[in-house]
């Protein structure tokens, strides 16, 4: 959705570095609670593949989020394992808007610096 | 395919002969490699689960799990250190400003007025510091043996019984003292204030660190492990 388009060729680039916080916040206001393992499939899923968050990019962004108050966290038994669940708090919400706007105005203005004849 | 209990006992293992020595981190990539091996066995059920295991850790790359253990004690070393700041600022507020407040007025007056000064101040630093020791070395047995009993290690708790970064950083008040001990006239206005106030913050901090947070330790681990209880009955 909001990577995709873009930056197919620099997949592991700095660019989703920096855009990695953000997507996770944007997943966890769209539904609410996940844990990590689902996090990384729901990117593969939107993305159709073209998104492959990697496990040791993932967990220290959700740790970093959780200590920085934006994620809380909640535990629950499934299977035979323990299940950690994240979601957003209240500040946490708000960050998102701030971030998803930060991200589509850079969006933006990378679109008309790449490729002025498609800008807007 | 749902993974059975000796595997998942399997995985627990795996991650601590991979470095992972904390229970929290352990629960956490437990459960992602269990999900990601299940995923694997509904594409390929005939895999193995040592092969499926091995294809998953793969993909954290050549350090394993090192990268999120040490992202996870830098998280939560800040959080720790936001936790100092916050019961540091309530000295800072009423009633306790009083208590705050006189501390520092006395150790003004007393460097202002009092010829031995720089011994009292050099005394108090060299006294708090030998607190601070004895206090770390007591809290970490307390630790080790309530870790021993749960079989269970917790990185935050680890972090708060062993103060987070400060544990290093104190002996440079006595590094300073001893630099300060004959060098500095305490009777000016403009030293004495700066000096009063270091004092006065190194006696809270220790205070803080040492005593304020580990009585409420239980309260803070709850709050950062939901599963703190859970798994103490499991």
């Amino acid at each position: 959705m909001f990577v995709k388009s873009n930056f197919n060729i620099m997949k592991n680039s700095q660019l989703y570095k920096g855009s990695l916080n953000t997507i996770i916040m944007k997943l966890l206001e769209e539904n609410g609670r996940m844990y990590g393992y689902e996090i990384t499939q729901r990117v593969k899923e939107i993305t159709k593949g073209e998104l492959n968050i990697t496990e040791g990019a993932l967990y220290p962004a959700l740790h970093k989020l959780e200590a920085e108050d934006l994620l809380d966290v909640e535990v629950e038994k499934v299977d035979n394992r323990l299940r950690k669940y994240y979601k957003l708090t209240e500040q946490g919400t708000k960050e998102t808007v701030n971030r998803l706007s930060e991200l589509e105005e850079f969006i933006k203005n990378m679109q008309t610096i790449v490729n002025p004849k498609l800008s807007y | 395919m749902k993974l059975i209990n000796e595997q998942i006992e399997y995985l627990f293992q795996f991650t601590r002969q991979h470095y992972v020595e904390w229970y929290d981190l352990q629960t956490e990539l437990v459960d992602h490699l269990a999900n990601a091996i299940e995923e694997q066995w509904q594409q390929n059920p005939k895999l193995s689960f040592e092969d499926a295991l091995q294809i998953e850790f793969k993909k954290f790359g050549v350090f394993g799990f090192m990268d999120v253990v040490e992202k996870r004690q830098i998280a939560l070393r800040k959080k720790y250190n936001k936790l100092v700041w916050q019961h540091f600022k309530t000295f800072f507020t009423i009633p306790k400003i009083i208590g705050t407040a006189t501390v520092f007025l006395a150790l003004v007056l007393l460097m202002l007025k009092y010829p031995f000064a720089n011994i009292v101040i050099l005394t108090i630093f060299m006294i708090s510091a030998l607190i601070f020791w004895i206090g770390m070395i007591k809290l970490s047995r307390k630790n080790k043996k309530q870790t021993q009993l749960m079989g269970k290690k917790w990185l935050f708790k680890d972090i708060i019984y062993g103060f987070g970064t400060f544990g290093g950083l104190s002996y440079i008040p006595i590094q300073i003292a001893l630099q300060m001990y004959d060098k500095i006239s305490f009777f000016n206005l403009i030293p004495s204030i700066i000096i009063s106030a270091t004092v006065t913050s190194i006696l809270l901090f220790n205070y803080i660190i040492l005593f304020i947070i580990p009585s409420k330790a239980e309260h803070y681990l709850k709050e950062t492990y939901p599963e703190y209880e859970l798994a103490s009955s499991l």
